[in-house]
This record gives structure tokens, C-alpha cells and sequence, in this order.
């Protein structure tokens, strides 16, 4: 928490200079200016808002990490990602997860995101603490395969989860020999 | 005293609608025609959210109104039905051809969390997601909806 207000007032001691020219920029004096000048002045402050969004970002991406670090520990955090490989014999449609026979995720999938996938998108689809120990990660995948045929099917995984963070990739890829889709579910440490 | 605080921490937690202002919560459902459709997808332009099941009578006069002001005007419009029968949504919105889509949330999900108490209810988001206005249990008309999303689609 300290660490947040210290960054806080890093980066109000920072934009201080930018917010005294922005209310400049709006008083009735810069009506006056000479017109030169004028021009160099719009030229600083374009470069100083630029300055304070990229601020802005960059506090908000320290923030985001600093909260996934604090909510999801490397000691207890498993992570699921979901990617497609080809995919042309299965229409993805949802995803379910399931953690130790709990229900952690249930994802219905657009047009729009399906297409993503294809162009080699990887989705995180799951992230949470688990414990130390065996645990077992299913996942159910539901669409369209071959001929059109409503198609179900569920790819079972037992993790062992140790102190590092683990990273579980569920891949749809394609079984060219059986032309039949294959689900590949591999551990990343 | 003790049997108010124990009535409060014994009651189920129930989502508030969400307020004008507020981002209108993100859902994926499916849609009659089969395929499944996200709300943030329509994020850059008005959308008009409508609550609705075939039981309620103004529920389907609000529908088709919508529907044909969307038509008339390139309003998207997306209607969650709250039947939990997808085939009764169905039936029902061919009935009232309806061109907008039509989503059907069976499992009540996306209800509990718009905290729908009154049938219809009607939504405006702007182009970026925002509640800007809503109208619980009454047909919306038409006249006021249009000047409203005209403002939202100025840049």
C-alpha cells in the first residue's frame, strides 16, 4: 500500500508542471500571446499531455501487476490458457473448466472471438490459487465437428502443483490422419 | 435489533441494477439463431438493451416497437428473453418477426445481474457501454428514444 501512495505522489510531483500549463493554456492571457510563441507553446504542451498519458498508462499497468501479484501469489497461482491450432474440424462454441470437480470457468465464444483464436490468439481463460499437491483440471469443450455434427468432448489433466507458479495450455489443434479435431492439454513451468 | 442484523446477514446477496452512469455489465449468451453473442461487442454505438418474456403482454408490444425503430433508424437493439426455453423464444420472435437479435437467457444469469425485478426493461447504453437511461415495467416510446440516441451519436 505504501508503495502505491509513493507512486501516487511520484506522479503528482510529475504532472504538476503539466497541469500548470494546461489551466495556462486556458486563461484568457493566452488570447494575448504573440502568435510565434503561441505555436511552440502548443507544440510543449501536446508533448506534455502525450508525456502524461504514457504516465498514465504506465501507473496503470504497475497497479495491474501489483495487484496480481498481491491476489495470485507465484507460490499458489495456476493459470489456464486456451489456444487453437488450425481448428478446421472443430467449431469452438464454450469451454467449461473444472478444477477439482469445482466449476472455475464458462466461456461461450463469438464469431468474432473464434476468429481471434484462429489467427493464433491465446486466451487466459482460468486464473487462481491452488495448494500445493495433486489436483485434477478437466475441461469440457463444446461446438461444431466434422459434417456439422454437435461435438463434445472432455480432456482430463492431473497437476502437480509445486511452489512455482503453473501454467496449464488447453490447445484444439486438428488429427489430420482421423480428420477428427484432438484436444492437447500440456503443463508450462 | 439482533433479529434486523441477523435477517441482513442470513439475506442471499442480490445485485443492484446498475446505475445510470455505470458501465452496463459485460454477457455472453446465444442468440435464437444459434450463435452466441457478446455485449462488448457492440461497444461504438448506441445499443438498446431490452428485457422481455413472451408471458408479458407489453413485453411483446415493447419488443416489436424496438424492433421496428431499429429498423427504421440502424438502432441496434439486443433483446434478452427470459423464458429459459429457447425454443419458446424462438417461436415467440418469429411470431413478432423480429429482426434484431434475439438472446435467450435460460439459466437467468444475466437477469440476476441487472437485478431485472419488472418486466420489460429497457436499457440505452452509449458507445461506450454506459447506462444512460432505463425504463423499468413501462414500453419506452419511441419518440423519446430517438432524439436521446441522436444526442449519443453525436461525436
Amino acid at each position: 500500500m505504501k508503495s502505491i501512495a509513493f507512486l501516487l505522489v511520484l506522479r503528482a510531483a510529475r504532472l504538476a508542471p503539466v497541469v500548470a500549463a494546461l489551466a495556462l493554456c486556458g486563461s484568457p492571457l493566452t488570447a494575448l500571446a504573440a502568435s510565434e510563441g503561441e505555436a511552440t507553446n502548443l507544440q510543449t504542451v501536446d508533448q506534455d499531455v502525450q508525456a502524461l498519458k504514457k504516465q498514465l498508462v504506465d501507473l496503470n499497468r504497475d497497479l495491474f501487476k501489483l495487484e496480481e501479484e498481491l491476489l495470485y501469489p507465484a507460490s499458489t497461482q495456476v493459470a489456464v490458457f486456451l489456444s487453437v491450432d488450425v481448428g478446421t474440424f472443430f467449431a469452438l462454441d464454450s469451454v467449461t473448466l473444472k478444477v477439482d470437480d469445482k466449476e472455475v470457468a464458462n466461456y461461450l465464444y463469438t464469431e468474432r472471438e473464434v476468429q481471434a483464436l484462429h489467427r493464433g490468439g491465446v486466451q487466459k481463460l482460468y486464473l487462481g490459487n491452488l495448494k500445493a499437491g495433486s489436483h485434477e483440471v478437466v475441461a469440457f469443450f463444446t461446438g461444431k465437428g466434422p459434417h456439422d455434427r454437435d461435438y463434445r468432448r472432455g480432456t482430463t489433466l492431473k497437476v502437480d502443483k509445486t511452489v512455482g507458479a503453473k501454467y496449464v495450455e488447453l490447445r484444439i489443434s486438428d488429427r489430420e490422419a482421423s480428420l477428427q479435431p484432438e484436444f492437447v492439454v500440456r503443463q508450462w513451468e | 435489533m439482533t433479529a434486523a442484523i441477523a435477517a441482513f446477514v442470513v439475506a442471499p446477496a442480490h445485485a443492484a441494477q446498475p446505475a445510470p452512469g455505470s458501465i452496463a455489465p459485460d454477457f455472453a449468451l446465444k442468440g435464437i439463431d444459434g450463435r452466441n453473442i457478446r455485449l462488448s461487442e457492440y461497444r461504438g454505438e448506441p445499443v438498446i438493451l431490452h428485457f422481455w418474456a413472451s408471458w408479458c403482454g407489453p413485453c411483446r408490444e415493447s419488443a416489436a416497437s424496438l424492433d421496428a425503430l431499429a429498423t427504421k433508424s440502424t438502432t441496434q437493439v439486443v433483446g434478452v428473453n427470459l423464458d429459459g426455453s429457447a425454443e419458446r423464444a424462438r417461436a415467440v420472435a418469429d411470431s413478432l418477426h423480429l429482426q434484431s437479435p434475439t438472446l435467450v437467457d435460460t439459466q437467468q444469469t444475466v437477469a440476476r445481474a441487472y437485478d431485472v425485478a419488472k418486466l420489460p426493461l429497457t436499457l440505452l447504453l452509449d458507445a461506450d457501454g454506459a447506462i444512460r437511461a432505463s425504463w423499468s415495467g413501462v414500453v419506452p416510446n419511441p419518440a423519446e428514444l430517438t432524439p436521446q440516441l441522436d444526442r449519443l451519436r453525436q461525436p
